[in-house]
């Protein structure tokens, strides 16, 4: 049995997609004037996590009071005067707080507004650490189902810096998330340098080739069943796509591979009920003109709550030993 | 005042007939609307609550596409997506009206921030919400922000002692200008029926968020001689009813400016014609186009 390790900040700094996050949101604010900060702590959070936005912008970095839903609202006000705000609402379970703000309030706007002039852009950041009751879930599908909300979910630096760049540079509402139980000591050099692209939504990456399962993930997932298999030569016909952007989600590149292996495994993070894989399956079932070998399937979380303890933390999200189970078990 | 009450007459009319759905009227609130407006500049901002056809009027949204908008046409002003409850006008300084109660406070809130702040200019926003919004979380937490960053809001309050139809017992354990105190917001009482007393009050006001930049409250009594909502019955008396109509804004308009029935019966034509105009204008315009309707 493999042992658990809790996530301990002291150890897991997990700091590299954090730190490309602020580098995006620092490179599209040395263009734009407009583009500030808001958040509880924001100018505390930003002497850590983003030095060259504090010491270049500081007053673009404004804290905000412990009051999720009115932080939202208030950048929202000051989005109907030409501000661009990247709200942070620190650890994505606050997000439940502001669900009036981010669905009600700032989509709205932007639907009304769009036959007037432009729609107005903004950032609404959070995290995800597998912790406890209140602190790990993952909101991401809910946020599909919202008009008017993009939703975005990185798997390693390059593309959290490219995504986030793009967030800034188009109208729209964005939810970005930041996986924080990726660790930083397997992230390849290639993932984390810069090439100075911005990152369309709507754009998954092939990150495997291959013609024999087509395996489909995001964030914490991607990163385990990519190490899963590049590790096993018998694994090396798996196609592997890194959604990156949940919403709008590249169902072409997702049909185009299916087509050529016939056979389709989601892998999440997050709980399977409703969640994002549900969507792909129910896409691909309507409209596949692949002829599938297997029934298409995801794997995930179990519908359950976070407990606290550490030790039942291993098994919530699929780890590289069951990812590794279920692939073979999909191949043969 | 007499266009605002001309124009939702008509309205309540619209809704017998199903043209129109369910909308909030102002009737018996006018006066603050038409006073706190008269004494804003063109370049300061309005957020509104959801009961926006006064406010709406008062700033001066043109009659034709205001009646259109509220009537679901593609001549609307925001192309009959936003309906009565969200309406915006960016030319006038309209910047939006919100359905849920309290939201307004704190969208308000960073609005007058980003005004003063990323703008750095010196106009201000007004925000006009009801006395049962400041139980509301939105409320307490836009008031905070609005202290805190100390920005240039005036926190219009039309108190109709209503929240629906439920009452103050349920909604306010204690003054409401105690709820402003504690934000260390000045809160200035006033009574909303009379609309001179209206615009010196909110001057005054309007004065001092300007130059100070920071919030000032402005509590307006006033008698909400309509229903909450056209759907929404009166729980009220009849009695009850009668003794509010006493307050009516226009009729204290009408004794302060000495307006005789003749007078009256010139205005009412003329704005008449103006409001039958846009109501036919508004049938007469097509319906708005969406991508995923049916042919």
């Amino acid at each position: 049995m493999t042992e658990s390790k809790a996530w301990n900040p002291t150890i897991n700094r997990n700091h590299l997609i954090r730190d490309a996050i602020g580098l995006g949101i620092y490179d599209c604010m040395k263009a734009d004037p407009s583009i500030y900060l808001f958040g509880e702590g924001a100018s505390m959070k930003m002497h850590f996590d983003c030095p060259a936005i504090e010491k270049e912008f500081p007053e673009r970095i404004i804290t905000l009071p412990i009051s999720e839903d009115g932080n939202t609202d208030f950048a929202v006000g000051a989005s109907l005067v030409g501000v661009k705000p990247v709200v942070d609402v620190i650890t994505s379970d606050f997000l439940f707080r502001t669900m009036d703000g981010i669905c009600n309030t700032a989509p709205k706007v932007n639907f009304v507004t769009e036959t007037v002039e432009e729609e107005r852009t903004m950032v609404i950041r959070s995290e995800n650490i597998t912790f406890g009751l209140t602190t790990g879930q993952r909101l991401e599908s809910l946020f599909t189902h919202i008009p008017g909300l993009n939703v975005i979910y990185p798997s390693n630096p390059k593309d959290a810096r490219g995504l986030m760049r793009t967030a800034l540079r188009r109208p729209g509402i964005t939810l970005f998330f930041e996986d924080r139980m990726i660790a930083d000591s397997d992230t390849r050099p290639e993932d984390i340098e810069d090439p100075g692209k911005d990152i369309p939504f709507g754009e998954a990456s092939l990150v495997h080739k291959g013609d024999r399962l087509t395996v489909v993930s995001y964030a914490l997932t991607l990163r385990r069943t990519r190490k899963v298999i590049e590790a096993d030569d018998a694994l090396d016909r798996c196609e592997l796509i890194d959604l990156r952007s949940l919403y709008p989600l590249d169902m072409d590149t997702i049909r185009k591979s299916v087509r050529k292996t016939g056979r389709l495994l989601i892998i999440e993070p997050d709980i399977t009920h409703s969640g994002v894989g549900a969507e792909i399956l129910a896409e691909i079932a309507e409209s596949s003109d692949a002829k599938m070998s297997t029934n298409p399937s995801r794997v995930g979380a179990p519908m359950t709550m976070i407990p606290a303890s550490q030790f039942l933390h291993k098994d919530l999200i699929p780890t590289e030993e069951r990812i590794k189970r279920e692939i073979q078990e999909r191949l043969n | 005042m007499l266009t605002i009450r001309l124009v939702e007459d008509e309205l309540q009319r619209l809704c017998l007939t199903g043209e129109a759905s369910d909308l909030h009227f102002s009737k018996g609130q006018e006066a603050i609307s038409v006073g706190v407006c008269s004494e804003l500049r063109p370049t300061d901002y309005l957020v509104v609550h959801h009961r926006t056809i006064s406010p709406a009027i008062a700033r001066g949204l043109p009659m034709n596409s205001l009646m259109a908008e509220i009537l679901g046409k593609a001549t609307g002003i925001n192309k009959g997506l936003a309906g009565e409850m969200h309406i915006r006008s960016p030319e006038l300084r309209f910047m939006f009206a919100f359905q849920l109660v309290g939201t307004c406070a704190s969208v308000a809130a960073g609005l007058a921030w980003a005004v003063r702040y990323y703008k750095k200019e010196d106009d201000i926003v007004a925000v006009f919400l009801g006395d049962a919004a400041t139980s509301n979380a939105q409320f307490h937490e836009g008031m905070n922000l609005a202290a805190v960053r100390k920005v240039p809001l005036l926190v219009v309050v039309e108190d109709n002692h209503l929240a629906g139809n439920i009452r103050p017992e349920f909604y306010l354990p204690a003054p409401i200008e105690k709820r402003f105190e504690s934000y260390g917001i000045c809160a200035t009482k006033a009574d909303g029926n009379k609309v001179d007393g209206v615009m010196e009050a909110a001057r005054t006001c309007i004065e001092e968020v300007r130059e100070k930049g920071s919030p000032v409250a402005l509590i307006l009594d006033t008698t909400r001689l309509s229903w909450h909502k056209q759907g929404q019955r009166d729980i009220r008396s009849q009695a009850e009813l009668d003794l509010l109509a006493e307050r009516d804004p226009l009729l204290y308009e009408e004794r302060r400016l000495g307006i005789d029935g003749a007078e009256k019966s010139k205005l009412t034509e003329s704005i008449g014609k103006e409001v039958a105009e846009a109501v036919e204008y508004a049938r007469a315009s097509p319906i708005p186009k969406m991508p995923w309707m049916e042919a």
